[in-house]
């Protein structure tokens, strides 16, 4: 497998507050990589800096063979709307669009909006029948959901998901693992942060980070895999 | 997308909005109103001017009145062949004048041969008992001054006898003026009766015309006739067309103030609305940007926005504006204003203006950083 992501002595320094202290690692091309650690280890930063939102103080970051330290303002958001799927803990949805126009304002960044497209993609998480609810009128898996045919509606390389489950409850949450199952099987790569060691396990690798520096790499087995309700 | 986007945002931000497009629609309101009467005041305002009396002169060089009889008189047929010929809708009314101090019931008037039809439009402001006299059969009618009046007890049907030198005319008093001036110390009659009673016929003091328009146009036209007139000096009445031309310079002053600051406090408010709005939209622009939209595509789209606002302002604003100018009109004037279609596409341009100048503040979103908005959640 190719390498998709290659992180290289990777530093962010928030004044004095150090949130990354050197962390290298690699990702292969469809690996599905979970990233663990306690609150303020690191975790969010790197995804933050991997899909682009912010920028390293020093190291290199490079995704798909871009160095996204390297990129200037414009130069990241088009490598955040061609590279990079988005799935938050908080969903962020746009309140006063329909499901299907929050999936079409990922296309209408990307390039252009296809409505039919759209529609299939939230056919594929299972709501075909809330096509036109508001997020208001959605559940939170359901918004979830929404979240993650947006995330991958432009077919990023990379999926980068901060705690998605992290708002769900329990049926919620093993409806949005499946799809992650299914993104993971059909060959996505995907970036995971969670607190959750089950849903860690499920991934081919977990991460754990603390005090900003990569402290352990564990792969996952089919004990641990099978070991997720 | 865009414009779908654009309609979910007008929708989604409704209450907000509203304060927004409310004042903008206020201000095209004013501003249209403004503008229209801006565009008819000259004409409007000449035309209460033209209640001033005459304002252009033509009289001999050096004229004076010496003894009893004019020193210098001018040929009627010449100023009369030079009216006609330099024609100029501006001219309201036209009257040549001829006077000599005669004398009625013995005792010393002031008699003035003139058109008398043209009276009426040449002094609007005179006030008049009795009828003016309009028909030219009526060569014996006269018109007498209130001080004339009162000092020979004459009224309106009296006969009234006039003598100058030893000529002799017998007039009936069809009106009695009311002028506020000298005027009410004369009597008036048709021009070829004064003409044959002070042996100059064909001949006249001076004409008055009255002529509409700005200071600069009646100029113009003072400048044509004298050229017309070589012989005679033609000059516009300096105190009552300086006046006007000040009056409705300091009336467009008021008027162009009006709209700059109106202008300007509507933008200070849709400033307000949409420096609330963008703390509002901080969330949406940090996930647009997450999404990969451009700084300037999320900006566009939400100056868009404003521009619509602006525009529905502007139209439904300049409809009223139009109302309200007339009923302006009708309040100052006594007529309503014609309403000026070009001011509408100037009115919601205006418009659109002051909503974007009023939304820098939606250009701040450019500077949001989804990542720090993000943590603060």
């Amino acid at each position: 497998m190719a390498t998709l992501v290659r992180v290289d002595d990777l530093r962010k320094e928030f004044g004095k507050v150090r949130a990354l202290a050197g962390v290298s690692f690699n990702v292969e091309a469809g690996e599905w990589i979970a990233i663990m650690g306690p609150s303020g280890s690191g975790k969010t930063t790197l995804i933050n800096i991997l899909g682009g939102l912010d920028t390293p103080t020093s190291g290199q970051a490079i995704v798909d063979e871009v160095d996204v330290a390297r990129l200037d303002e414009s130069g990241l958001t088009r490598f955040r709307a061609q590279k990079i799927g988005f799935i938050f803990q908080q969903f962020h949805l746009v309140p006063y669009l329909t499901a299907v126009e929050n999936v079409m304002l990922a296309q209408y960044f990307h390039s252009a909006t296809d409505e039919k497209e759209a529609q299939l993609a939230l056919e594929r998480v299972g709501l075909a029948d809330r096509i036109e609810h508001l997020p208001g009128a959605l559940s939170g898996g359901e918004q979830q959901r929404v979240a993650v045919a947006r995330a991958l509606i432009n077919h990023p390389k990379l999926i980068l998901a901060d705690e998605p489950t992290g708002n769900l409850d329990e049926a919620n949450e093993e409806t949005v693992i499946q799809l992650f199952r299914e993104l993971h099987s059909e060959g996505h790569t995907i970036l995971m942060v969670t607190h959750d060691p089950a849903i860690g396990n499920l991934a081919d690798r977990r991460i754990e980070f603390a005090h900003g520096r990569l402290v352990k790499v564990t792969p996952s087995n089919d004990a641990s895999r099978n070991a997720y309700r | 997308m865009f414009w779908r986007l654009l309609w979910k945002l007008l929708r989604g931000s409704g209450g907000r909005l509203a304060v927004a497009i409310l004042a903008l629609v206020s201000c095209a309101m004013v501003v249209s109103a403004l503008l229209n009467l801006e565009f008819d005041i000259e004409r409007k305002l000449t035309q209460e001017f033209r209640t001033l009396g005459a304002n252009l002169l033509i009289s001999p060089r050096n004229a004076q009145i010496t003894g009893s009889s004019p020193a210098e008189v001018m040929i009627e047929s010449e100023v009369s062949a030079a009216i006609q010929s330099v024609k100029d809708p501006n001219v309201m009314a036209a009257a040549p004048f001829l006077y000599v101090v005669g004398s009625a019931q013995n005792t010393a008037v002031v008699i003035a041969g003139t058109h008398l039809e043209e009276l009426p439009k040449l002094e609007p402001a005179w006030r008049i008992e009795g009828e003016w006299k309009s028909s030219q059969a009526q060569q014996t009618a006269c018109l007498v001054g209130r001080n004339v009046a009162q000092q020979l007890k004459l009224a309106v049907g009296s006969s009234v006898s006039l003598t100058y030198l030893k000529k002799n005319a017998q007039l009936k008093v069809a009106g009695i003026i009311d002028a506020g001036g000298a005027e009410d110390n004369q009597v008036f009659l048709e021009l070829a009766e004064a003409q044959d009673l002070a042996g100059l016929p064909g001949q006249i003091s001076f004409a008055q015309l009255s002529v509409s328009g700005t200071t600069t146009g009646i100029s113009h036209y003072a400048a044509r006739l004298a050229a017309a007139l070589p012989a005679y000096e033609v000059k516009p009445i300096r105190q009552i067309t300086e006046a006007e031309g000040d009056l409705l310079s300091r009336i467009r002053l008021l008027i162009v103030s009006m709209i700059v600051l109106i202008s300007a406090l509507t933008a200070l408010c849709v400033l307000g609305t949409m420096a609330a709005l963008a703390m509002e939209r901080r969330q949406d622009v940090g996930l647009m940007k997450a999404l990969g939209g451009s700084i300037g595509r999320i900006v566009t789209l939400f100056m868009a926005e404003v521009g619509v606002l602006g525009a529905a302002g502007g139209f439904i604003g300049a409809i009223l504006g139009l109302e309200l100018s007339r009923w302006m009109g009708q309040r100052v004037f006594g007529q309503a204003i014609s309403s000026r279609w070009e001011i509408f596409p100037w009115t919601i341009i205006l418009t659109v203006a002051i909503a974007l100048a009023g939304a820098l503040p939606l250009r701040l979103l450019g500077k949001v950083k989804p990542a720090i908005i993000f943590r603060e959640q």
